[in-house]
């Protein structure tokens, strides 16, 4: 679950470390920035690329800054309006750092990086240099150091950087963070070190022990319209495409080969939805076709589930119970494969469906469907 | 042979008198799983499917020589349990729960590791040995024996893969699925480890997909030297960058991680890439053919069991 960049600055400065002490603004909201000029305007999204986008401004005065707050919110990054914007000092830079701690398979845990000459560029540049250490119990100051020996020719820098990597270890186990990126850490002309830029992700699965995390979820799940609500009570696992085919797939693994075949058939997916995690069963499939009849971008529905602990009679059955219910025409088609699929057939003939053999028989429905509907 | 798991495993279930581990306990066992106890604090002294119940896993061992555990509990206490299993002795531990928490399977893995103990899961379906013996709840008919190591990131996406294997004369050796969190108990490099070891086993087929670095021990793999063939599969193509797909570490955080920079990193090692799901036999097909030079006294089709 990624925070908002004003949100992961809060839990920065929670921990001793600096950031541009800043205010945020709601839509529509038109209180004016106490403090002096210039200042960053600040679209607040989840996601990267922000700034390569024009997400963030700046403003010498007080008319220029409500002409950038009102600029950015008629923005949208990647699909997403920005829910409020960040008000901030606009800092004097001498130079721009990059540090960040995130989980690596290969570090068996996680990972510190840093590089000298941080940014918007960061990825154009040679890679961070890595400190893989794993548990957070293994993390060692003197290690850190001697990898940070190797990038970092100014020794009083390197001193803060290690300090604040042995914080953002401590931040992480303790605050169950799976990312926190500060990009730029900016060295101020006082060489004094700043998170101008945050990106922390938490760990949604340690919600249940972890109130804060726990109400970034209820959060998320209030901003939703009421049918992505539902589904996202279902526990389903949903991200909106910018094509037609509604797919309803179990398993991220095959939710994924699915979308693949369906744009290699020159279709395109509307959205990422694995229904696997939440039930199986009529009321875990309800809100996901619901969803998707009611989206009118979608022209077609194609549910696509192998199951291994989930039975594929039960989910032929749950089906057959839904499609009464259902208050739209658009086709669905079915490709159901798994434990007990020979009932299968038998279950989705009593409402007039087939199922697919393969799924590359579905998707080439599914795309032909979509074609003929558009 | 195969790989950590076998006819020989004595397992016990941490969990069993829930739904999934009553149910293991029944299907796994019919696959020929040798399962020799079960545990739930506080039903000790009773019996599930044929499998005598105790307190914890020191009182199951001792009293079994269970040697392996399969673990059924909610994701806040897969911690615990998968820790009492490996400070018991346990030489293999199975877990497929999905939501545990990133900073605890670290702590299981730096144990694992300590302990000299095998980790499969989180968020898996497990392990099976077609033919064998099966840890998880993958379903039996897609799978049969043969001379293919299969390593999975995504439980649903081998199921369909290995289907495609059987109906194709591709028989497996043993099929992991290391599962789809940023920390695994066996990682890919782990798992190709065990392989390359493994004489019965010919090439490799890989499931991986976008988001983490898992596919660099890949690449690595079939990098060195007397690597034996590799396959794989990336899913994730069409996926946008910076949006979780499902699985915690299927997020495209930076351009290694996408799908055009994991196949162009596979394909430059020699891996035999398949462009998409529909290809996967073809690119098993290539990568066996590249050894059937070298073995040819082994057989390389199997029948379907």
């Amino acid at each position: 679950m990624l925070m908002l960049e004003h949100e992961a600055k809060a839990l920065l400065r929670f921990v001793g470390i600096e950031t541009p002490r800043g205010e945020t603004r709601k839509a529509g909201e038109r209180r004016p920035w106490g403090g002096a000029y210039p200042i960053a305007v600040k679209a607040q999204v989840p996601g990267g690329g922000r700034g390569k986008q024009g997400g963030v401004l700046r403003a010498d005065d007080a008319q220029q800054m409500q002409r950038a707050v009102d600029e950015i919110f008629g923005m949208s990054f990647a699909g997403e309006v920005p829910s409020a914007v960040l008000l901030e000092p606009w800092v004097p830079i001498r130079r721009e750092l990059y540090l960040s701690l995130a989980v690596d398979a290969q570090a068996d845990g996680y990972v510190l990086l840093y590089a000298p000459q941080g940014g918007i560029h960061i990825e154009d540049g040679p890679p961070p240099t890595a400190y893989r250490f794993g548990a957070p119990e293994a993390f060692r100051v003197h290690e850190f150091r001697a990898v940070l020996e190797s990038c970092e020719s100014d020794y009083r820098v390197r001193e803060k950087v290690v300090v604040l990597g042995q914080r953002l270890v401590a931040t992480a186990a303790a605050h169950d963070c799976t990312t926190i990126e500060i990009n730029p850490l900016a060295q101020l002309e006082s060489d004094e070190l700043v998170a101008l830029d945050a990106k922390i992700v938490r760990d949604e699965w340690a919600a249940f022990r972890n109130t804060a995390i726990k109400n970034l979820i209820d959060e998320e799940h209030t901003r939703a319209d009421p049918y992505l609500r539902a589904s996202l009570e279902m526990k389903h696992m949903y991200v909106r495409l910018d094509g037609d085919i509604g797919l309803i797939s179990g398993g991220a693994g095959m939710t994924m080969a699915a979308m693949d075949m369906i744009a290699a058939q020159g279709g395109r997916p509307a959205c990422f939805l694995d229904a696997s995690p939440g039930p199986t069963s009529t009321r875990g499939y309800r809100p996901a076709i619901a969803m998707l009849d009611a989206d009118p971008a979608v022209k077609v529905i194609l549910v696509s589930i192998f199951g291994g602990g989930t039975q594929m009679q039960r989910v032929a059955n749950a089906m057959k119970e839904l499609m009464p219910e259902r208050k739209s025409d658009k086709p669905m088609v079915f490709r159901l494969d798994g434990t007990n699929v020979h009932e299968v057939p038998g279950i989705l003939a009593a409402f007039g469906a087939r199922n697919c053999d393969t799924l590359e028989e579905a998707v080439g429905e599914a795309v032909r469907l979509a074609r003929s509907a558009a | 042979m195969s790989i950590l798991l076998d006819r020989s495993n004595r397992v016990l279930v941490q969990g069993v008198t829930g739904a999934m581990g009553t149910f293991f306990v029944e299907d796994a066992g019919r696959y020929g799983t040798q399962i020799v106890a079960g545990v739930s604090p506080g039903r000790d002294g009773t019996v599930v499917g044929g499998v005598p119940v105790f307190k914890n896993v020191a009182a199951a061992c001792a009293a079994t020589g269970a040697d392996t555990s399969m673990v059924f509990v909610p994701p806040a206490q897969v911690l615990g349990a998968v820790v009492e299993a490996i400070e018991a002795g346990c030489r293999l531990v199975v877990a497929t729960a999905d939501e545990v928490p990133v900073r605890d399977a670290i702590a299981i893995r730096t144990l694992a590791r300590q302990k000299g103990a095998a980790f499969v899961g989180p968020n898996t379906p497990g392990i099976i040995s077609p033919g064998k013996a099966k840890m998880g709840f993958m379903p039996s008919f897609c799978y049969a024996p043969g001379r293919v190591g299969v390593i999975s990131r995504s439980g649903s996406l081998s199921y369909e893969s290995c289907k495609r294997l059987t109906l194709n004369g591709f028989g497996q050796s043993t099929v992991i699925g290391i599962g789809g969190d940023p920390i695994k108990g066996t990682t890919a490099g782990e798992a190709l480890g065990h392989f390359h070891a493994d004489p019965e086993t010919d090439a490799i087929l890989y499931l991986g997909e976008i988001g983490g670095s898992e596919e660099e021990f890949v690449a690595a793999y079939a990098r060195s030297t007397g690597a034996k063939p590799v396959a794989a599969l990336i899913v994730g193509a069409v996926a946008p960058p910076g949006k979780k797909m499902g699985h915690a570490a299927a997020l495209i955080g930076s351009k290694a991680e996408g799908h055009a920079a994991k196949l162009a990193l596979l394909r430059n090692a020699g891996v035999h890439v398949a462009h998409a799901l529909e290809g996967v036999v073809d690119a098993m097909r290539s990568a066996l053919a590249t050894c059937q030079s070298h073995n040819q006294d082994i057989p390389l089709r199997s029948k379907r069991a």
